[in-house]
């Protein structure tokens, strides 16, 4: 069981790195930003495993903290950018 | 077989914290650093410290977040005006000049070097046993907590914890006095867009009930008054972000007291031990918990306050010169 939790983690990180390339590349900021909110995702899935694996059920508070803070980010964009005109997000 | 997962969470925050130093652009670098923030969290729980990756995940995600996003966008080029802005205080800066630069630059050198020597100097003299590791658990019983990490902060080494708050209060000073003081007067203009009212509707309790849980649990586990902070200072960021500035909505003095409360609260209680006849910050062990649970209540209210006023403040700032001069 355990190495079936390893494979899984392992393979959700190459899922971010893979990401990474949007990230590096991205048109826009809205761009760069959805995949950050899936690494946010991602993350929260291999904390979850991570909370199987160690048997460590603390970490799903770490995993609830990535989640609820990251609305924060998508509402920090669309208004902070709301008044630029010129370059939409 | 779980080395595997080290040795990509290492290459992978190795590799982002360079990337995000040395992106091409400054959109690439922001969010390659929230990316590195996540790799950093997952890491310290490798580590086995989740209270640090709590903290991490909350200032990482969240208010470092809305601060880079709000930063960025001052720092691209909107049209022509900003541009000449740029070029006038590219121009309004002094020269460089390669001899001014020499003697301050050893200056640097020689005192990093010196740091540097005395942190290896620290770290050489560590015992093997641990530490303070076993003298800190002996003394568990006594502290009113049963986590160690909240017991060496709240009651151990309160006094840290203590100047930590008045750190971050010292932060928002800095701000002040950089952009001046003017988030208790921006008019309050509620937000319109009906999605954004519901989502604030939403979250602000659940941010609100999460950080209360992760303050109490820190009595218990990883947790605790900072974590908890990020997360109601989370609720004022939102809040000023739908048009609804709390320090303008509340009365001036109340605001003074938000922010100062935590740092008061803890000296107070400090300066009463001594009457009492212990030294600073020293609790009576049979009301420890107690107190440690009202003091990190405050102190919780305290950040989560100067969190909500430095991103306000900084917010604020960005506005355009007219609003600036005009609520002055």
């Amino acid at each position: 069981m355990d190495g079936f939790f390893v494979i899984v983690i392992v393979f959700l990180l190459l899922n971010i790195a893979l990401g990474l390339f949007r990230v590096w590349r991205g048109p826009k900021v809205a761009d760069r930003l959805l995949t950050t909110q899936l690494f946010g995702t991602t993350g929260m899935a291999i904390l979850l495993v991570l909370a199987g694996y160690l048997k460590e059920l603390t970490l799903l508070n770490v995993a609830i903290t990535f989640n609820v803070l990251a609305i924060l980010l998508v509402i920090g964009l669309v208004q902070v950018w709301k008044n630029k005109k010129e370059e939409t997000p | 077989m779980s080395v595997l997962i080290d040795i990509i969470l290492a290459i992978l925050a190795v590799y982002l914290a360079l990337q995000s130093l040395l992106a091409p652009r400054l959109t690439q670098s922001v969010f390659l650093f929230f990316a590195f923030g996540l790799a950093l969290a997952l890491a310290w729980i490798r580590l086995g410290a989740v209270d640090v990756a709590i903290t991490e995940a909350a200032i990482a995600a969240g208010f470092l977040g809305v601060l880079f996003l709000d930063a960025l966008r001052d720092f691209s080029p909107r049209g022509s005006e900003k541009k000449e802005n740029l070029e006038a205080v590219q121009n309004a800066l002094p020269k460089n000049n390669t001899k001014s630069l020499l003697l301050p630059g050893m200056a640097l050198m020689l005192g990093l070097g010196l740091f540097l020597l005395i942190a290896l100097e620290a770290v050489w003299k560590i015992p093997d046993g641990g530490g303070l590791t076993a003298a800190a658990e002996a003394l568990l019983p006594e502290s009113g907590v049963e986590h160690p990490v909240t017991a060496v902060l709240l009651n151990f080494r309160a006094y840290d914890t203590w100047l930590e708050i008045g750190v971050i209060l010292l932060g928002l000073l800095a701000v002040f006095a950089v952009g001046g003081i003017k988030i208790y007067r921006k008019p309050v203009m509620a937000t319109q867009d009906p999605l954004l009212r519901q989502v604030i509707l939403f979250f602000t309790p659940v941010l609100f009930l999460f950080g209360a849980f992760l303050l109490y649990i820190g009595k218990t586990g990883p947790g605790g008054a900072f974590q908890a902070a990020v997360l109601w200072g989370a609720i004022g960021i939102l809040l000023h972000l739908g048009g609804r500035p709390v320090f303008s909505m509340i009365p001036r003095w109340l605001g003074q007291l938000l922010l100062t409360i935590g740092l008061g609260f803890f000296l107070i209680l400090g300066f009463l031990f001594i009457a009492g006849g212990a030294t600073l910050f020293e609790y009576p062990p049979a009301h420890a918990g107690v107190l440690i649970l009202i003091v990190e209540t405050m102190a919780a209210i305290s950040i989560a306050a100067a969190l909500t006023a430095i991103f306000a403040n900084l917010n604020q700032m960005n506005e355009g010169p007219n609003e600036i001069e005009s609520t002055n």
